[in-house]
């Protein structure tokens, strides 16, 4: 285990502790240091994660990340966390929003709500940026892990809530390219007739594990969707739409710019 | 300011009572219970009615009488059966019909001006996204769910049905007051020795102390605001270290199991504690937002709880407490002294 990972993110990231160590929806520092410092070979040398532009986020103030998300399971999303918390001085605790079926998983539900994972409702959102919390957010939601081989980083379905909380909590969006995750690990096929726990479908990936393959992070400009608005103008869909889809244009760019860049998928 | 106090003679009622008599804008407190025997002294700013209200002449009586003749001008209502396993017309009086006729009496009453009922944070419907229930939250309005919820969802809609009227009404939804004696689904709960808890889940949790659901009471009634507030207390934790810190066995057992085991327990040893009351909360949480609360009624959540612990570990905590008095040669402050151990609700 990384002690120095471990002391770092315990003594040094802002928490809003309720009084016995957790905040209200769970998390626990320590918790998410154990994984974070013990996860370390997998982020270094199994994924080497080559990550560009974190200092973009901001270092304080409610924030939130928007990027694509694939694979089978959700691989990106983790390392995007591990990355923003080793990348940022003073570590910020990325806030991942996860899809409505999460928190009803058994164990899984509990382990990552002590990583700092939160449902996706309003009241849940809206009291994180109010703390001045960076939270990071996939639109596309469950259509991009269920998405083909054929369709990896095209984005699917996009959803606008995270852009109506942006203009109302003023908040800047930071989009972010994951490279990596489509290929790492492949869906075969989906029993779509599997629903227990209330998951949507069950994946079934080409390989047992993930494949080692070299994953890139992106980074870039915070968007200020907020700009020349008011706090109710996030009720008004066109603007909210036109606001979402001015970050999926940044996000796709960023994707393409990445792909180009990179030399191979496993180099 | 003349306060009327239903169900005063409950550990909540009864703290109220103290804390409005021990406030010097409160002329005279009208309290009020089945019990004959009042529940302190009666002196000249407190008056005691023993009268079943579910009786509607009784009601209209104290009312129209008694309360008229104190010049009430506000009511604090926190009278609702306790016992999770009773249930029939006469719970169903107690806690939906009651509350009817008096938000009905008061809204006519030539001299209340002010209601404040005391709501449930159990009327919330929960969902696994729910971990934080603002004021919005949708209720629990399920045919399955058992009386003492219906019952609580029912009064709540009834006198939030009349907030857009001239009574300026308060409605608290309140965490669950962790005390003896409440009616407390996790007191009875955490007082066994042995806990059982679903498999794979540790929700978060939010616990309300007797202090603090005082405090927020004289807080709504001296605001004139009207509206529904949450009411959480100032302990939010998971059920696990909720059973840590009584000092009891955490067992995990699978989810399908626990309905059964607690039904039997319930059975055997008469423990008011229901299982099919709690599963959801047991599996996905809900902390009561009070950001309401905070901004419009100055509300803050400061007492922590006490926690059901063993008499042993009670013992022990009020022979060091003796003890440590003793050296300094002073004698014990009661209030200082850690309750005696948990009681339970038996059938």
């Amino acid at each position: 285990m990384d002690a120095t990972t471990y002391t770092r993110i315990v003594t040094k990231a802002p928490f809003h502790d309720e009084g016995y160590g957790f905040d209200v929806f769970g998390l626990h520092p320590p918790a998410l240091a154990s994984v974070v410092s013990a996860s370390a070979p997998i982020y270094e040398r199994y994924f080497r994660v080559d990550s560009a532009g974190a200092e973009r986020i901001p270092k304080r103030g409610p924030a939130i990340l928007v990027a694509n998300h694939g694979g089978v399971l959700p691989v990106d999303a983790a390392m995007l966390c591990l990355d923003v918390l080793r990348r940022t001085d003073p570590p910020r605790i990325p806030r991942a929003v996860a899809d409505q079926f999460v928190p009803g998983l058994p164990l899984i539900s509990t382990l990552f709500a002590r990583f700092g994972v939160v449902g996706g409702t309003r009241a849940n959102v809206r009291r994180l940026l109010e703390r001045d919390e960076l939270i990071a957010i996939w639109p596309e939601g469950v259509s991009g892990p269920a998405k083909r081989f054929r369709d990896r980083y095209r984005i699917q379905n996009w959803r606008v809530g995270f852009a109506e909380l942006a203009i109302r909590h003023r908040a800047p969006v930071v989009p972010v390219a994951i490279i990596g995750a489509e290929e790492s690990w492949p869906k075969l096929a989906s029993l779509r007739r599997f629903h227990m726990f209330g998951v949507p479908y069950l994946p079934i990936p080409a390989t047992p594990v993930p494949l080692p393959v070299h994953f890139h992070i992106q980074y870039g400009e915070p968007l200020y969707l907020d700009r020349g608005l008011g706090p109710s103008d996030a009720d008004d869909p066109g603007i909210v739409a036109a606001a979402a889809a001015q970050v999926r244009a940044a996000v796709e760019q960023l994707v393409d710019d990445a792909r180009t860049r990179r030399r191979g998928v496993f180099r | 300011m003349r306060v009327l106090v239903t169900g005063s003679t409950t550990p909540l009622g009864t703290a109220l009572v103290d804390a409005l008599l021990a406030a010097r804008d409160v002329e005279l407190v009208l309290a009020t219970g089945v019990e004959r025997e009042p529940p302190r002294p009666i002196g000249p700013r407190f008056v005691y009615r023993a009268v079943d209200l579910r009786h509607p002449r009784a009601l209209h009586d104290l009312l129209w009488d008694t309360a008229r003749e104190c010049g009430i001008d506000a009511v604090i209502h926190g009278m609702q059966h306790r016992r999770s396993g009773d249930r029939g017309p006469r719970v169903h009086a107690q806690n939906v019909d009651v509350t009817r006729g008096l938000v009905l009496g008061c809204t006519h009453h030539p001299t209340i001006r002010r209601l404040v009922y005391r709501g449930f944070g159990e009327v919330y419907a929960l969902r696994a996204t729910s971990d934080l229930l603002d004021e919005e939250e949708p209720l629990d309005f399920s045919a399955n769910a058992p009386q003492w919820v219906r019952d609580r969802v029912e009064a709540d809609l009834t006198v939030c049905a009349h907030l857009a009227g001239g009574l300026q009404i308060a409605v608290l939804r309140c965490a669950e007051i962790l005390a003896p004696n409440t009616g407390s689904q996790l007191w009875d709960y955490l007082g066994s020795r042995v806990c059982l808890r679903p498999f794979g889940f540790d929700p978060m949790l939010n616990v309300l102390s007797v202090e603090d659901a005082v405090a927020a009471f004289i807080a709504a009634l001296r605001s004139s605001e009207i509206g529904v507030f949450n009411i959480p207390g100032c302990d939010t934790l998971p059920l696990t270290r909720a059973i840590v810190e009584s000092l009891r066995a955490d067992i995990p057992v699978p989810g399908s199991l626990m309905a059964p085991l607690y039904g039997l327990r319930r059975w055997i040893a008469g423990f008011d504690f229901r299982y099919d009351m709690n599963v959801r909360r047991f599996h996905f949480g809900g902390v009561l937002d009070g950001t309401r609360a905070r901004s419009v009624l100055g509300f803050t959540p400061r007492t922590p709880v006490r926690w059901p612990r063993p008499w042993w570990h009670l013992l022990i905590e009020r022979l060091g407490a003796e003890r440590e008095s003793a050296d300094q040669g002073l004698r014990p402050d009661p209030r200082n002294l850690p309750d005696r151990a948990p009681t339970r609700t038996t059938r």
